[in-house]
């Protein structure tokens, strides 16, 4: 791929235009974000982290700057990208079945094979039981398993992560944290993961972007060591260097 | 007898304290039941005895057995249950009509923005004008008849269910929306898809509604009309002031209109079963 990044962002900024009022959510951004590369996006409430991820998607245009996907502008929201939103969003009237392979529908890509990888990557989020389910018979963690489905049943180059798993609870948080680094590490898959809770950044991520405030900006950028990146989340959070850079961060998003 | 009631009581019992449980929960069901039909037992009684004994003036309140024996006499003709069938289906196809076209008006008011902007003050001012006064209209371009009455049903439901539809499909979770567009959804996917299923139960509670409505309509089109339908046999009984045909009709209507609420509340049990309770 012509050496190109698999997210890019030029000079990009964003002001929300209403009736009323003007926000200028973003002044110009930039950043880059390598093919196979984990990043976290952190910074406080209404920074502009859904903004940069909105922007990412195609749901939403720049309102000067370019974004480019895999080196290609973007207009609309690209096949190669999937987006996971907060809420899991489930349709309470289909089955888990139907749910997972709501992407493929859209697309015109639902066929014997992508349905049963569909299948296949429920199976290993240990759901296999529940394809014939409603969400509302499933708890909060087992919903946000199916919405991950749901997105990686697409087959995306490109993650797009919107505090993913702040509903479910610190153990259910660790295990998804563990199957999601699974499936991406298979699959050599491009991540921008925004959240709010730093120890999951580092123990996610190779390089952590810190956002500062209105109108939102990139303040600093932090690389997260070797003996980090290697490990397994939940091995990460046992590492030496893991507090010490925890607590820069945390002094980081304090001022 | 004593042991057969008390299984009955307790059937299903998944231990004692549950069996006692149930037993608490059917009886007080039971005597719910009871204190209901001996209601409505005595009131039948006192209306019965009175006119019997002139206590109330039965010219004026019929008794029960006139409207029996009516019933009776006006079933053995058959000419009744023609005047029953021409309601129900008067109203339900009002109330079907109605829904579907409101349905429809909605999704066309969705699909272009700004003919919903256009259009909004007009259906305010439809919305709040009370729709039997266009009677006499209908009357006169659809002719004294069925279709006249079976109008009368629709209109009085299409609007309202328009407004309510276009709002419940404005009202759809904007997280839905989005997740639809990443996941690559068009416009029309993104409405067959996801915002008509989700406006699926606020389309029941319309329809729900909207069957209360249509009797409405229906009974005052054929007060106008007058040639046949339940809502004839009303006005007919008032003007030669047979007041037990009015009274039998009310009760007809007031058995029907029970009925189809029954259905429709059947048929969103049916289609709802899945969902999460909000
Ligand atoms: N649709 C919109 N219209 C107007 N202003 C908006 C809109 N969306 C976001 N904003 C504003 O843009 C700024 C950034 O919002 P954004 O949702 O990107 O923040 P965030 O970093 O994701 O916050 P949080 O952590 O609370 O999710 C905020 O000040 C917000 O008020
Ligand atoms: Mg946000």
């Amino acid at each position: 791929m012509n050496g190109s990044f698999a997210i890019e962002l030029e000079n990009v900024t964003k002001v929300y235009l209403s009736r009323e009022d003007e926000v200028q959510a973003l002044e110009p951004i930039s950043f880059r974000i390598h093919s196979g590369e984990f990043v976290s996006l952190v910074g406080s409430s209404g920074c502009g982290k859904s903004t940069v991820l909105s922007l990412a998607a195609g749901l939403i245009r720049p309102t000067t700057g370019v974004v480019r996907i895999m080196g290609k502008d973007v207009l609309a929201p690209s096949n190669r990208v999937g987006y996971m939103l907060q809420q899991d969003c489930l349709l309470d009237w289909r089955t888990v079945k139907d749910n997972i392979t709501l992407g493929l529908e859209f697309r015109g890509l639902k066929t014997e094979k992508t349905e049963s990888h569909a299948r296949f990557l429920l199976g290993e989020l240990g759901l296999a039981h529940t394809l014939k389910q409603f969400p509302s018979q499933l708890s909060g963690g087992m919903r946000q398993r199916v919405a991950l489905v749901r997105t990686l049943a697409v087959q995306p180059d490109i993650l797009l992560l919107d505090e993913p798993f702040s509903a479910v609870d610190y153990q259910n948080k660790l295990y998804l944290e563990e199957l999601l680094t699974g499936v991406l590490k298979k699959s050599k898959v491009t991540a921008l993961l925004v959240t709010h809770d730093l120890e999951e950044a580092l123990a996610l991520s190779d390089r952590i972007l810190i956002m500062g405030n209105r109108p939102g900006r990139i303040r600093r950028t932090l690389e997260v060591p070797e003996e980090l990146r290697s490990a397994t989340p939940l091995k990460a959070r046992g590492k030496p260097s893991f507090r010490p850079l925890f607590n820069e961060l945390w002094k980081e998003m304090d001022r | 007898m004593k042991k057969w009631l008390e299984t009955w009581l307790t059937r299903g019992a998944k231990s004692d304290a549950h069996a006692r449980y149930l037993r608490r929960l059917r009886l007080t069901d039971g005597w719910v039941n009871v204190t209901r039909l001996g209601i409505l037992a005595l009131f039948v009684a006192v209306w019965e005895i009175g006119a019997e004994k002139g206590w109330i003036d039965p010219f004026l309140f019929s008794s029960p057995g006139r409207i029996w024996d009516l019933f009776l006499r006006m079933a053995a003709d058959g000419g009744l249950f023609q005047d029953i069938g021409i309601t129900v289906l008067e109203t339900v196809i009002g109330f079907v009509l109605g829904t579907a076209a409101g349905t429809g008006l909605a999704t066309l008011i969705w699909l272009f923005p700004f003919l919903s902007r256009v259009l909004d003050p007009y259906l305010v001012v439809l919305n709040s004008m009370p729709k039997v006064a266009l009677g006499p209209l209908f009357i006169v371009t659809i002719g004294a008849g069925f279709g006249s009455v079976l109008a009368m049903g629709v209109a009085i439901t299409v609007i309202i269910t328009t407004l309510v539809i276009h709002s419940s499909f404005q009202s759809v979770d904007p997280n839905y929306l989005k997740l639809a567009r990443a996941l690559g959804a068009n416009r029309r996917q993104l409405f067959c898809r996801i915002i008509f299923p989700a406006c699926i139960p606020d389309m029941i509670a319309a329809l729900k509604v909207n069957v209360g409505l249509a009797w409405v309509g229906v009974i005052v089109g054929e007060f106008l009309v007058s040639k046949n339908g339940l809502g004839h046999l009303i006005i007919y009984g008032f003007q030669v002031f047979n007041l037990t045909l009015v009274l039998l009709s009310l009760l007809i209507v007031a058995i029907l209109a029970t009925v189809m609420y029954q259905l429709v509340f059947h048929l969103e049990k049916r289609l709802l079963r899945h969902r999460q309770l909000e």
